[in-house]
């Protein structure tokens, strides 16, 4: 199968090709190279979403996770947190949920709900 | 009793100012309409802040509680749901007509203001989209408030117009809430958005970008049901046959932002034409003594490291205005935005305070690979600057020192050569 | 069973309503909307003209140069605003003199007060904003402008404190002629009977007369009308309605201040089948822009906030059609009422409860009427004093929702629980502003949301922007799904 994205190193947006074999093409400099095989072989994102929250100020708190997770888990992540409720106060980068969806990752808060 | 400073609005601009201007000898109090400090900060969840200002990726909120900790710890004056509806000036400064959720009306007297109250969306009105007026169409920030802070979405089946972050952003979020939001439109022949926000919000998805496009009907006599967009030529005017029809019940605009001024009604403050915010000089002190500008409520930035740092500079300018007894200055120096520019803030430089490298911001009109900036006084070039991959989306900056100045009191012209 | 009912609750029939109030008789207005004004009243130009235009003795005539003279006694018993600018129609070709001074005579057969001829300089000199190469000016001293919306709320509350009833969101399905009157069935299935129908439904007007009739002497040819709305910034850009020479298709598009100090560039005038599609079309928004600056010069239409499009309730029969019903004894028609329908309401309703209905004949006078409305006076125009008492007395006047045009929590529950509250999002734009200003609501709008569902326990997905099922949000995240 043959991938195809926009590299996200520098504002050029080199339009990347990664072949079946792992070969990169379509790069302007090595960084795309890296960031090509990187996205081919295990693409990462930092998810950033909200959980209820029991707030006077806010009905959703802001978390994310404490590290980027595959990609593709991200629905996965979104899935367990549809039934999370977080509980005032919250600080930030309280834990809300340890190793979400079996990521071995954090679901962490962003902002501070004092009530 | 009376204050030095009040600084109106406490998101990143007033927070950034007031941490800037306040100290032993100075008194600053901060109005805040919400019940929270940190303004829109707090709904953009995503991350992508602080890179210049921390080098650190933080999210929105993150990026906030920074310098809401800092501000805490400072003990700045606060008053917090309280909204100023008006600025009258005294004879030694102003008094801020307020509303407290709690105190009620307040008249509070100050020497200096500074204004810091961001900016607001342009709405459909106001680009006149034509159509019916169904419910569903909305400004993509109204929509991310609904979504981040009070927990609904806006829709399920979702188009956007215009390709900014915001739109590009919100693109995102939707999808991962369970909205299928099945393409933006951009009436450009680019997207005005981050590279990475293209790739990341829009190809991780499949949310196919339209360029060259713009939503011509909007249909629905209740709820919306549907959208038409068209291609449009290097004239922006629709090119016959490219009609596509989308069945959504749901439109985000993410058409552009427009600095909040409502509090300066009732001054005779000279506004600039491009940016519809204040005139400022290097000081960021508007047409009106003692009254400074900053932040999105000044011009529309796209970083908001950009609003933080700007924001310091004119604290510390509202501080020295108030400590110093500096008056605005009989000679102002005008900046002219020439060729390929299509504004600079500040509109002039103070003479009688010009003593150090100011910092100029502006925005180019075209896109190109390669510019140079050349500032010119009297057919001189006095100062130039090279730069790589400019767009109008994307605020630049160009230095200017007091030695620069050849032609004495005669206008700069800053222009892009390609 | 009612003494009189009334089928619609737009300018027209709750004009009437308060009018036949004033009588000891069982009164009440049904609508298919949720609120009153919702249709032509709601997007119109929001003219009182001074009368200069319908040809000489037609009904239209007649009732707008009456209707003009009675906004001064409404404007004192329901407490409308009222905004006397005055109006010039302006000419920018010699061929087109003629018809000026056509006009001029017209206005003067009318009744018109002081219509006036100008030159050029004259015109310019009060009117400074009037296009170069204005040749003439009709001088009509007498326009006003008002708030329509307001007016038909204002009336329709007068004639609720005067005991007439009002059923909102009963949209008739069926009238049945019965011995002593008729029989109305909503789409619902609520029956409701009444002795005599007045049928004011504006563009649905055919239609409910064929419930009743089988040759309705008119049909109903909607005509939509495009505007663009200018900031209250504005204010004071020009200080009259400005008007060209009228056309074959009506007034033509008109520069035209508002009693908030918005301006309001339109109307466009094209026919349309369908009685309630409000869209503007790109080719109207450009035609628009093109005639007025025809008037004006320098318009700015850098502040506009908002273009909309309304549908006047124009029938073939040429005049306003205001008779009884040639087939079924007890049914009236209010029908035709386009421009100047606005203007002829006050005077449409005493003629109909006095010539066609002959009320006091079948009712005595109520001796209690009372024909004065206590409005409560928004919070921005109270002086600073005022303001403090109003805050002493309720806090909630110290929070402001609505920045652009100054409301406060307070007004906005007053609103929504008002003699005729509304908890739509547009219903309470129409009465409190909040929403109508530069940011159309992207400042207040989540705010106002909360309240309403504050005040009515409606959770905040259930909250209609404006008609039945136009919620602005769609659905809770996070529910467990």
């Amino acid at each position: 199968m043959v991938h195809e994205f926009t590299c996200i190193v520098c504002p050029v947006g080199c339009r990347l090709r990664v072949d079946k074999g792992g070969e990169v093409s379509g790069h302007k400099c090595k960084r795309g190279i890296v960031y090509a095989t990187e996205e081919t072989t295990h693409p990462t994102r930092m998810l950033t979403t909200t959980v209820k929250v029991n707030s006077r100020v806010a009905k959703r708190l802001s978390v994310r996770t404490s590290r980027p997770i595959p990609k593709a888990a991200m629905f996965d992540v979104m899935q367990a947190l549809a039934t999370v409720e977080a509980r005032v106060p919250v600080n930030i980068h309280d834990v809300i949920i340890h190793n979400v969806a079996g990521t071995d990752v954090d679901i962490i808060a962003t902002r501070r709900l004092a009530t | 009793m009376t204050w030095d400073i009040v600084v109106i609005g406490a998101g990143a601009g007033g927070l950034s100012a007031a941490l800037a201007a306040q100290d032993d000898h100075v008194k600053v109090l901060v109005l805040e309409r919400e019940a929270v400090l940190g303004g829109i900060l707090n709904q953009c969840i995503h991350n992508g802040f602080g890179l210049h200002e921390f080098e650190e990726d933080l999210t929105g909120p993150e990026y906030a509680e920074r310098f809401i900790d800092a501000f805490h710890e400072r003990g700045i004056d606060l008053r917090l749901e309280t909204t100023v509806m008006g600025l009258h000036e005294t004879r030694n400064g102003f008094v801020v007509e307020a509303f407290d959720r709690r105190a009620g009306k307040l008249d509070i007297q100050t020497r200096a203001v500074i204004l810091s109250s961001g900016c607001y969306e342009r709405t459909r009105g106001q680009i006149r989209i034509p159509g019916e007026r169904p419910a569903g169409v909305m400004p993509a920030g109204s929509a991310q408030r609904y979504l981040n802070i009070e927990g609904y979405l806006v829709g399920k089946e979702v188009f956007i117009l215009g390709s900014g972050d915001i739109g590009l952003i919100m693109a995102r979020r939707m999808t991962l809430e369970g909205a299928t939001v099945k393409g933006i439109a951009e009436i450009m022949p680019y997207s005005n958005g981050l590279t990475r926000n293209i790739a990341q919000c829009l190809e991780d998805f499949d949310i196919p970008l339209y360029l060259s496009h713009t939503v011509t009907d909007i249909r629905g006599a209740d709820r919306l049901e549907g959208i038409t967009i068209e291609a449009v030529d290097e004239d922006f005017r629709v090119i016959e046959g490219t009609k596509k029809d989308f069945a959504v019940d749901c439109l985000l605009l993410s058409v552009g932002l427009i600095p909040d001024t409502m509090v300066l009604e009732s001054l005779d403050v000279k506004m600039h034409p491009h940016t519809r915010g204040p005139k400022v000089d290097h000081t960021f002190h508007t047409s009106v003594e003692g009254l400074f500008a900053c932040g999105n409520a000044l011009h529309v930035h796209d970083l908001v490291d950009d609003v933080s740092e700007e924001s310091r500079r004119a604290g510390r300018c509202a501080k020295d205005y108030v400590r110093k007894s500096l008056g605005k200055g009989e000679t102002q120096l005008e900046l002219i935005a020439g060729e390929g520019i299509a504004y600079t803030v500040p509109s002039t430089i103070d003479l009688s305070r010009f003593d150090d490298l100011i910092r100029c911001a502006f925005r180019v009109k075209r896109k190109a690979q390669t510019a140079t900036f050349k500032l010119i006084q009297d057919d001189t070039v006095i100062a130039s600057r090279k730069a790589r991959f400019v767009a109008p989306a994307e605020m630049e900056h160009i230095d200017i020192g007091p030695d620069d100045l050849k032609g004495g009191h005669a206008p700069v012209t800053l222009i892009m050569e390609v | 069973m009612y003494d009189y009912l009334i089928i619609g609750a737009g300018i027209s029939g709750t004009l009437i309503a308060r009018e036949l109030s004033r009588f000891e008789a069982r009164i009440i207005v049904v609508d298919k909307e949720n609120d009153v004004g919702n249709h032509a009243t709601l997007a119109n130009s929001a003219i009182v003209h001074s009368g200069h235009d319908p040809v000489p003795g037609t009904l239209k005539a007649k009732l707008a140069v009456q209707g003009n003279r009675l906004y001064h006694v409404l404007q004192k018993e329901l407490d409308i605003p009222l905004r006397k600018t005055g109006a010039f129609l302006l000419v920018q070709h010699q061929e087109e003199i003629p018809g000026l001074e056509r006009l001029h005579r017209r206005a003067l057969a009318n009744g018109v007060e002081t219509p006036a001829l100008l030159d050029a300089q004259t015109a310019k000199a009060r009117e400074p904003m009037i296009q170069e190469g204005t040749l003439a000016a009709l001088d009509l001293p007498s326009t006003m402008v008002t708030y329509p919306w307001e007016v038909a709320i204002a009336a329709m509350e007068n004639a609720m404190k005067n005991g007439a009833s009002l059923r909102l969101n009963y949209e008739v399905k069926a009238i049945t002629k019965m011995e002593d009157g008729f029989l109305l069935e909503s789409t619902e299935g609520s029956r409701l009977r009444s002795k005599v129908v007045i049928n004011a439904a504006g563009t649905f007007a055919d239609r409910i007369a064929a419930m009743v009739e089988r040759d309705v002497p008119y049909r109903i040819t909607p005509r939509r009308g495009e505007y663009y709305v200018l900031d209250k910034a504005v204010d004071g850009f020009v200080k009259r309605v400005l008007y060209p020479l009228p056309g074959k298709n009506g007034k033509g598009v008109l520069v035209v201040p508002q009693v908030h100090g918005n301006i309001l560039l339109g109307p466009t005038s094209d026919y349309q089948d369908d009685k309630e599609n409000v869209a503007n079309h790109a080719a109207d928004i450009e035609k628009i822009r093109r005639d007025a600056d025809k008037l004006a010069k320098d318009i700015p239409y850098d502040k506009t906030i908002r273009t909309f499009a309304g549908v006047r309730a124009s029938s073939t029969y040429e005049d306003f059609y205001i008779e009884p019903s040639k087939e079924v004894p007890g049914f009236y028609h209010v029908a035709g009422i386009d421009s100047p329908g606005l203007t002829a309401a006050p005077a449409i309703a005493k003629y109909v409860a006095d010539t066609l209905l002959d009320i006091g004949k079948h009712y005595p006078r109520k001796s209690d009427f009372d024909p004065f409305r206590t409005k409560t006076r928004a919070f921005r125009s109270l002086s600073d004093e005022e303001q403090r008492l109003k805050i002493a007395e309720n806090p909630r006047y110290a929070r402001i929702v609505c920045k652009c045009e100054r409301v406060t929590a307070a007004e906005v529950v007053e609103a929504i629980k008002g003699p005729l509250g509304n908890d739509t999002l547009k219903g309470l734009k129409k009465r409190i502003r909040a929403g109508s200003g530069l940011c159309q609501g992207g400042y207040c709008e989540s705010e106002v949301l909360s309240l309403i569902s504050e005040v009515t326990g409606k959770r905040p997905d259930e909250i209609d922007y404006y008609r039945k099922n136009t919620p602005i949000l769609k659905q809770e995240t996070k529910v467990g799904r």
